[in-house]
């Protein structure tokens, strides 16, 4: 296969357990995000936005419907035949088969499909984080440092730096430390689990590891100390703009929130970067003749009979006439029945709030109230 | 399943026989519709939906809308190895003659489409009536019942002078094919089924006549060839001209008419695009209206059916009105009874108003 200056290896295997009745069924990349993306269009558009031709997408946890969004690429332009995406899911050989053990461990055994496109650089990345990115910016930092290591951080805020895997660097980017959730942060960078690496260094890295029997066999946990303790060229590449984690339930919905309003935070609507996802070819959405809408967003194929204030009406989602839903994110194919009211909660895929049901509440120091994909809430449930 | 029996023919090469702004830089079958779909997006769905794998597609002159829309037919899961979406030229403008919409030239010029098929059926269609139909149903009445040809049309529910009429005798047999059909008239929904081998038959016999229509060319041989009825009992929307095209949509806001066009079991398919969700501001006000992704809504849209990418800025009010892709309705603007074509601004504090007996049309607007 003809040499490619950088490929991107994409994390999507997780189980993303923090997302609870959210991803019980489903990969947390497949998730549904913004109203009509899933949660893994964001880091595929990045990728097809900068230019990035060959995106291995290693798989694990739940993957059917995964794979099945992914499909040929299509939906990213990353249709490409020789390059393009490619899913890998774990697999077995001659002398067995093994389930991927940490982040590391999943690049390693792939390191067959690394070797067959002979890039020069290796992305890696994870499906799982709310951003806008041109990685070919980072490339050429890695670049300009001759490093063997690049890793994207992003400044927080210093009162939430212990919540972070934090990175110590000189003034000219390189890092001396790494500290993972330091109680007494001396750097506000956090590490937001994106990495270039020179190809030659990759493969040494990943082959110490793999026989090194005390690595949990992690990026953050084994890879990076050890790189930092061999005198490895480590540097930052700072992203100043919008990265948002959406791994909890608390911080998908806040994400979400994040997308409404006059100035959002996160806009979907920027042209020159557009979020591409696999669409659903469903038709317009209606509002009904009592509808109300308020400060939302609304994908295809919704209904809307009822009132919806400061919401997120993903696919083929219904509100019922006299419903109201408020401050939440409606999940595709969620109905609202009739007379329900429904406040900062997630309803996930094909939920369904019986009519007249109250669910959630405005009071932002409770819980947002979740309800799984496909449960039905009925009347004292 | 993928369909063994029938292969697809479309007719998208035919204009409007009433003059429209609309209709001047595109055939009848690139008109855009119902926010996000184009009208041969229906005939193309149905096709789909009933596993037909292999179709034909008669070109306009003007074919740029429809090859950018259909493309190699990928959305439409018409990229196909074994089959798939085979587009040609057909006449520039079809025939003008009313009701017609089956240039016997065009099915000659396609001839190799049916030689190398070895299904038995061909389903014929065209782009100016649309509905959502289980195609293999009639695909099975047509292979029990052993004819040549089984025309499919719906009683009339008003008159339409583009639409052709069934004359139906004994046995569901079609006697005659005639332009034009009143109220309670069986009107042909410019689709059919026939015997790949017939049509390959026909094709060589009226050679000659190549200029005809379809149905005019086997006009004094219908018995022979044994043409056969089947009344369609669903919803089939006929667009031939400013007005139909603005009353059939409007009819589409009420719920019961809508499902009857879109079910999720058979998808309508089209041309797929990265527009965002659509998005309300604080203080927009949107009531008995469609509206596609992409559009930003800051001010008030009552009973309208706005395409993708559609901005109305505050203060601005769209009533009664069908606005297409990427037009701007400035603040404090308002759009009353009208349809607007795409890439327009609707300049600030400027009424564009007609009244429910004449709408007003604006042509395709220059904005980028």
């Amino acid at each position: 296969m003809a040499r490619k200056e950088c490929i991107a290896m994409l994390l999507a295997g997780g189980q993303g357990s923090r997302l609870m009745d959210l991803t019980s069924k489903i990969a947390k990349p497949a998730v549904s995000f913004g109203g009509k993306y899933r949660i893994i269009d964001f880091t595929l558009s990045n990728c097809a936005n900068s230019g990035i031709e060959t995106v291995g997408i290693l798989t694990q946890y739940r993957p059917y419907q995964l794979h099945e969004y992914v499909g040929s690429g299509r939906a990213w332009d990353l249709n490409i035949t020789g390059s393009g995406v490619s899913i890998l899911p774990p697999y077995a050989t001659q002398e067995g088969g093994a389930w991927y053990e940490g982040t590391a461990d999943a690049v390693t055994h792939n390191l067959d499909y690394i070797k067959s496109h002979h890039p020069e650089y290796v992305l890696i990345l994870s499906g799982d984080a709310l951003y806008r990115m041109d990685y070919r910016e980072m490339l050429k930092t890695h670049k300009e440092h001759n490093a063997d290591l690049t890793i994207g951080v992003m400044p927080v805020p210093w009162e939430d730096a212990s919540r972070f895997g934090i990175l110590t660097a000189d003034e000219n980017g390189q890092v001396t430390k790494f500290s993972e959730k330091p109680a007494h942060p001396d750097s506000n960078l956090a590490s937001m689990g994106i990495y270039i690496f020179s190809y030659d260094f990759l493969v040494n890295a990943l082959e110490e590891d793999a026989i090194n029997q005390r690595s949990s066999h992690d990026f953050g946990n084994d890879i990076i100390p050890k790189a930092l303790a061999d005198g490895k060229r480590l540097f930052v590449h700072a992203h100043h703009g919008f990265w948002k984690d959406v791994g909890t339930i608390a911080s998908y919905h806040e994400t979400s929130m994040d997308l409404l309003g006059e100035d959002p935070l996160f806009d979907l609507f920027d042209e020159k970067t557009p979020i591409m996802s696999n669409d659903s070819s469903r038709p317009p959405h209606y509002i009904g003749p009592d509808g109300r809408v308020d400060d939302s967003l609304v994908a295809n194929g919704c209904r809307i009979m009822g009132t919806v204030r400061h919401s997120i009406i993903s696919t083929d989602a219904c509100v019922g006439e006299r419903a109201i839903v408020e401050d939440s994110v409606l999940l595709p194919g969620a109905i609202v029945k009739n007379g329900a009211h429904v406040s900062r909660a997630i309803l996930g895929e094909n939920a369904v709030v019986e009519e007249g049901v109250k669910l959630g509440s405005v009071d932002t120091t409770k819980d947002t109230a979740v309800v799984g994909n496909d449960v039905v809430i009925g009347k004292g449930e | 399943m993928m369909n063994t029996k029938a292969i697809g023919y479309i007719t998208a090469n035919y204009a409007g026989n009433e003059p429209s702004k609309l209709l001047e830089n595109r055939p009848v079958a690139a008109l855009p519709f119902l926010g996000r779909y184009r009208l041969i997006d229906f005939p193309l769905s149905n096709m789909t939906n009933a596993g037909i794998h292999t179709v034909g597609l008669a070109m306009p002159g003007n074919w740029r809308s429809i090859a950018d829309h259909v493309g190699h037919g990928g959305d439409f899961q018409l990229d196909r190895k074994i089959g798939g979406l085979y587009t040609f030229p057909g006449n520039p403008y079809g025939t003008t003659k009313r009701g017609m919409r089956f240039l016997l030239r065009d099915i000659i010029s396609n001839r190799e489409l049916f030689e190398r098929s070895d299904a038995p059926y061909v389903v014929v269609m065209g782009a100016n009536i649309i509905f959502n139909m289980d195609l293999n149903e009639v695909i099975d009445a047509h292979e029990r019942s052993g004819v040549g040809i089984t025309m499919l049309y719906v009683k009339a529910e008003r008159k339409h002078s583009d639409a052709s009429r069934l004359i139906i005798g004994d046995a569901g047999r079609v006697q005659k094919v005639e332009p034009g059909c009143e109220y309670g008239d069986n009107k042909f929904i410019d689709c059919f089924i026939i015997n790949r081998d017939l049509l390959l038959d026909i094709i060589k016999h009226y050679a000659n006549a190549d200029y005809l229509d379809f149905f005019e060319a086997i006009a004094g041989d219908m018995a022979r060839v044994d043409v056969c009825s089947y009344e369609y009992k669903g919803l089939a929307i006929g667009i031939f001209g400013e007005r139909s095209y603005y009353e059939r949509s409007m009819e589409l806001l009420a719920p019961t008419v809508y499902d009857q066009l879109f079910q999720k079991d058979r998808p309508i398919r089209t041309k797929a695009h990265d527009a965002a969700p659509a998005k309300y501001y604080a203080g927009s006000n949107v009531a008995n209206s469609f509206v596609s992704a992409g559009s930003k809504i800051h001010g008030t849209v009552r009973n309208s059916i706005l395409s993708r990418n559609v901005i109305v800025e505050s203060g601005a009010n769209v009533t009664n009105s069908i606005i297409m892709y990427g037009c701007v309705i400035k603040r404090g603007a308002r759009v009353e009874n009208a349809i607007i074509d795409k890439n327009n601004v609707v300049p600030e504090n400027t009424e564009y108003r007609g009244t429910p007996d004449a709408i007003m049309v604006i042509g395709k607007g220059t904005r980028l």
